[in-house]
């Protein structure tokens, strides 16, 4: 379009004309690209960008405790926050959380990725169907199919404990042991996709590495532990950071399984963070100071995931 | 001459020893993590006394969708589910066209600005749901959109991370055949949706069952954004199901529920794995 508009141009000389009708196309062009990409910046601004601000103006107020004045309290929330021994105790749960979820999670499934990446010959669809199929069960799926099982009476995981002659606890209700219960769960759902990204890494190591091994006797636990592991660690270190964000943002099993108790022992940032805003009497500029201190986490995390990656990739 | 066969049959099996275990381990592991869906599913078809037998028996003694009858009948679950089809397919529906826009805008278009509009747009990737989840609760609220399908899906209509991946694919497409189709006197719009979408059907077919994985899957928007138990998505109504029916405890019934609500994901997962696996070990993301 712009083209024959031009050679049209060519054929009534003006120097002037032409540059100004070559302005113009510029500016008709960067127009259509904006309009482009109106709706998404729309969305985007009102519902991601927007509420940054709105977040931390909000976490700097509290409601009067009578009638709906807004109050401002300039950073009392925050130093409210660490004389609250709720809330350093879901700091506490948090990092327990994420040590227990993270570690295991990741561990599983490279093992698991190990496993599949040996080449057999049939029904290996059947078993990534298997082991992959977590990842589309919903968080709320999970919390209620985990309900189940951890049920104290007619559990399938009691029962089988009481196989091998232990008592099992009643797992939700437990405070020593909900913490862990709800973690399985959250391992269970992110299988899946930490399998896929450590199999896809692990695919990608060079096969004459493997080879060369072979040829030197190398067993296959050698082989495993001095050309998978480290090949893989730049992987490695992405599952790492992806999953501790993501175990920063587990929510839906936490509520179903045991609504942050018995006693604030699985009340992680997050969860207090939506009881604060949601549950009973809202405080929500107590519970936007909570918001923006796990963002800064979140923000420290992702920032030193882009630093290190930047240089791995940079270095290869 | 037996002899023989079993001589064969000796060998073959230590020929193949290594996959024989193989099999057996990986198939093993399989069913294991496989384990909690197909206890759901087969407690879902048990008798009510047969479900809370102790000790617990995985198979049904009797088959029986009494189970999905008390479900679907104690609670509203159609209205759950159409509810849960009209969110997931709003949302799917918008961040498909919007995302396929921008990227468009962001590959092919060339205007001031763009790369660094771009990486704003990749930038909200870091923004987690917790720091925005309250003001767009209280926005949500004062438009008078709680408890609408407008407040269900509005914040969720665009999607930074389709931005990313469907640029990613018209980016593949070759610049000769913008030019050429431009020399042809096809605009813009019409090149996008004649010439480009359908070259990058793949693509955009997997942002789509991201899409709707994640959509399908809400769970604390929905749950804060809603009160009226006939707005409830089917996630929200599965959890106010089971709290409901815990003191009754009538755990098929829960667990046909839970099927109810899994069963579109595992239909799409069934059909569309070999993309869905593709897609994630490419991105590194869900969605």
């Amino acid at each position: 379009m712009s083209q024959t508009a031009q050679i049209e141009q060519t054929s009534q000389p003006s120097a002037q004309s032409r540059k100004r009708r070559k302005t113009w196309n510029k500016v008709k062009a960067a127009i259509e690209g904006y309009l482009y990409l109106t709706p998404t910046l729309i969305i985007l601004a009102i519902f991601v960008y927007i509420p940054i601000f709105t977040s931390f103006r909000l976490s700097l107020t509290r409601i009067a405790p009578f009638g709906n004045q807004t109050i401002f309290v300039g950073i009392g929330n925050y130093a409210r926050l660490f004389a609250d021994p709720d809330y350093l105790n879901s700091l506490k749960v948090t990092l327990m959380f994420t040590l227990v979820v993270v570690p295991v999670g990741i561990i599983l499934a490279v093992l698991l990725a190990i496993a599949l990446s040996y080449p057999v010959r049939h029904l290996s669809w059947f078993h990534r169907l298997l082991i992959f199929v977590p990842i589309v069960i919903s968080t709320a799926v999970t919390g209620v199919l985990f309900r189940w099982i951890y049920h104290p009476v007619v559990g399938y995981l009691n029962y089988g404990l009481s196989l091998v002659g232990i008592d099992g606890p009643n797992w939700l209700s437990s405070k020593d042991w909900a913490l862990f219960a709800v973690a399985f769960a959250v391992v269970w759902r992110g299988l899946g996709f930490n399998v896929i990204i450590a199999l896809a890494g692990i695919q990608n190591i060079d096969a004459t590495y493997y080879e060369a091994a072979k040829v030197d006797g190398a067993n296959m636990w050698q082989r495993i532990r001095n050309i998978t592991l480290p090949l893989l660690s730049p992987t490695l270190f992405f599952l790492l950071i992806i999953n501790v964000i993501n175990t920063l943002q587990v929510f839906g099993e936490i509520n179903i399984l045991t609504e942050g108790g018995p006693g604030g022992a699985t009340n992680t940032m997050l969860y207090s963070i939506y009881y604060d805003a949601f549950v009973g009497t809202p405080f929500r500029g107590y519970a936007s100071a909570q918001a923006y201190l796990l963002f800064i986490v979140i923000l420290i995390i992702s920032f030193i995931q882009f630093r290190i990656l930047g240089k791995r990739v940079h270095y290869q | 001459m037996s002899t023989t066969t079993t001589r064969n049959n000796k060998s073959w099996f230590r020929r193949n020893l290594g996959e024989i275990s193989l099999q057996v381990i990986l198939i093993s592991i399989g069913l294991f993590v496989a384990l909690p869906i197909i206890i759901a599913i087969l407690t879902s078809f048990k008798l009510p006394n047969d479900v809370t037998n102790y000790p617990p028996t995985l198979i049904p003694k009797i088959w029986t969708f009494e189970n999905y009858v008390t479900a679907w009948t104690s609670k509203p679950f159609g209205r759950f589910f159409l509810n849960s089809v009209i969110q997931t397919g709003v949302i799917v529906f918008f961040q498909v066209i919007f995302s396929i826009m921008a990227a468009y805008a962001f590959s092919i278009l060339e205007f001031p600005g763009r790369d660094m509009l771009f990486y704003v747009i990749v930038a909200s990737l870091m923004v987690p749901f917790q720091l925005t989840f309250i003001p767009n609760f209280i926005l949500i609220s004062q438009l008078g959109w709680a408890n609408t399908y407008m407040g269900l899906t509005v914040p969720f209509l665009a999607s930074a991370f389709g931005v990313f991946l469907l640029r990613q694919f018209f980016l593949t497409i070759p610049k000769d055949l913008h030019d050429s189709a431009r020399i042809d006197g096809a605009g813009n719009w019409r090149f996008l949706w004649q010439i480009l979408v359908p070259l990058s059907k793949g693509g955009i077919s997997a942002f789509a069952i991201f899409s709707f994985l994640a959509a399908w899957s809400q769970y604390l928007w929905p749950l804060i954004i809603t009160n009226e138990e006939n707005m409830r998505t089917i996630q929200i109504g599965i959890r106010f199901f089971l709290f409901d029916q815990e003191r009754g405890a009538d755990w098929g019934a829960i667990m046909a529920a839970a099927v109810i609500a899994l069963l579109p994901t595992l239909l799409i997962f069934l059909i569309a794995q070999r993309q869905l696996v593709k897609g994630i070990a490419m991105t590194g993301l869900k969605g």
